[in-house]
């Protein structure tokens, strides 16, 4: 079976927000059946440009999915995904810090 | 009657010239003498461009020479920075950084509604300091209203025209994304979110957030702090240290009467402030969603937090209460508005050229110290002051 095709199971990804005027964290999970192939793409179309300099008091997201996480910019989501992560960030909820 | 004439016409000639040499020198003169105020050898003074062209045209060989030669043309360059930052207000007036009439500078301001979407590039213009139309959104007029503060803090005490003391249009844009509970600086312009309604209200609510928020772009300008770690700590206290003063002086407050408190009208609840300059680590402490502030005072409780974005870059907005502290001993110990004296010393150093972007707490504590013994004396009150601010800190 080719792995590229087959749909992973049920996967968990969770949307971290960090940073910003008082550096809170926030984070919402959501399941989603995309393949590892759709993954990827996705991936590699929303990371974030390492060119762009630090914004003051910006806020960061990242998603997380598995035991991986990596850096993301919102602002490049496609359009067929943009519903999923529009509804990730509307739940964000800050993680209170012990 | 053709002698005459011919005469005439020689010693007319002949005056442009005198005239036309002497322009020269005295232009040579004039701008070496700008140039090289602070140099022993007018080699290493910076000229920019347009000037270094009429060195070139000089009738004087060694100026031109000077002009021509490619080491002084790359030591302008590399120092730039250095001279436009040293150069009086007189000097950047001549060299047209600023407008020719001090005095007459105005403010520049956009207001931009980005009407809860996240495109900047798609929001509306909803004020501009040209037309001056009414507005009915409260967070526009609230940033229109610290804008002015912000600005009005900058000219009148230092003489600094806007953001980049050349005039920069001030571009502000609120109602950012749905919910968003933040304000930042992009490196041209402030974005403002009107908070999630339960944790916090509009950025806008607080004069001291606007303050804050333009002060990244004068630190930019200026010594442009790197983002991270001791560096963004100072970064992050300058904003403040800045965004608290412009409130102090809207609200004519002195050390004793302020409360030193960032942000109280954008965290709800009237225990809570995002940020307590006078004491770090209580701004809010056991709020049912954010726990406590994760501020320290003093340097013993620096927290060295990984580089990266879940780590705050080194914790910028956390290690920045330290510095901030410093600042509020030294305010409060020398007594009366913060901004007279104590402001005049910490924009010495915000605009020292010897302040390195990769700057540490000792650093600035050393310019500090420095910066008011030039400014007050040796020995003075308000140089034991600010020792005092940052013992009292543990730096």
């Amino acid at each position: 079976m080719d792995r590229g095709k087959s749909l992973t199971e049920a996967m968990k990804i969770k949307l971290i927000r960090t940073g910003g005027f008082i550096p809170v964290t926030k984070s919402a999970e959501t399941e989603v059946s995309l393949t590892d192939k759709e993954l990827v793409s996705l991936l590699e179309i929303i990371q974030p440009d390492p060119a762009v300099s630090r914004i003051k008091d910006g806020n960061y997201y990242e998603l997380s999915f598995g035991t991986r996480s990596t850096p993301i910019d919102l602002e490049k989501v496609p359009d067929e995904y943009k519903a999923l992560f529009s509804k990730l960030k509307s739940d964000l909820k800050i993680i209170k810090r012990r | 009657m053709i002698k005459i004439i011919i005469q005439k016409q020689f010693a007319a000639k002949n005056s442009f010239f005198v005239f036309r040499n002497f322009l020269n020198l005295y232009l040579s003169a004039k701008i070496l003498n700008i140039m090289c105020k602070n140099h022993y050898n007018p080699i290493h003074c910076i000229i920019p461009p347009y000037m270094l062209a009429r060195l070139m045209e000089s009738g004087n060989k060694r100026i031109a020479d000077l002009a021509v030669n490619s080491n002084f043309r790359s030591l302008r360059f590399r120092h730039d920075r250095i001279f436009f930052q040293k150069a009086s207000l007189q000097e950047k007036t001549i060299l047209g950084l600023i407008g020719k009439e001090s005095g007459k500078e105005t403010m520049q301001m956009e207001v931009y509604d980005c009407k809860q979407k996240t495109d900047l590039s798609g929001a509306i213009l909803i004020w501009d300091t040209k037309t001056n139309q009414k507005i009915t959104s409260v967070a526009g007029k609230n940033v229109i209203k610290g804008g002015k503060a912000s600005w009005d803090f900058y000219w009148q005490l230092f003489g600094r025209n806007s953001i980049d003391n050349k005039g920069l249009l001030i571009k502000q844009y609120v109602h950012y994304d749905k919910g968003m509970d933040n304000a930042y600086w992009d490196g041209r312009r402030m974005v403002y979110g009107d908070g999630d309604g339960t944790v916090f209200t509009s950025f806008t609510s607080d004069i001291d957030v606007i303050g804050h928020e333009l002060t990244h772009g004068v630190t930019e300008s200026e010594a442009n702090l790197d983002y991270e770690n001791q560096a963004g700590a100072l970064n992050e206290s300058f904003s403040d240290i800045f965004g608290i003063m412009i409130k102090q002086k809207s609200y004519n407050q002195d050390v004793k009467k302020s409360n030193w408190l960032i942000g109280e009208r954008v965290m709800i609840g009237p225990k809570y402030a995002l940020r307590s300059l006078k004491a770090p680590g209580t701004a809010y402490i056991n709020h049912p969603d954010l726990g406590d502030d994760p501020q320290p005072a003093t340097m013993d409780g620096y927290q060295n937090l990984p580089n990266t974005q879940s780590g705050d870059w080194g914790g910028v907005h956390i290690n920045s209460g330290i510095p901030n502290f410093a600042f509020y001993v030294a305010a409060f110990n020398m007594g009366g508005y913060a901004w007279e004296k104590t402001g005049r010393i910490w924009y010495a150093v915000l605009t020292d050229t010897n302040l390195a972007q990769t700057a540490k707490f000792t650093d600035v504590k050393n310019l500090t110290i420095f910066q008011a013994e030039k400014l007050f004396g040796i020995n003075s009150q308000e140089s034991k002051a600010v020792k005092q601010g940052w013992t009292e800190a543990k730096v």
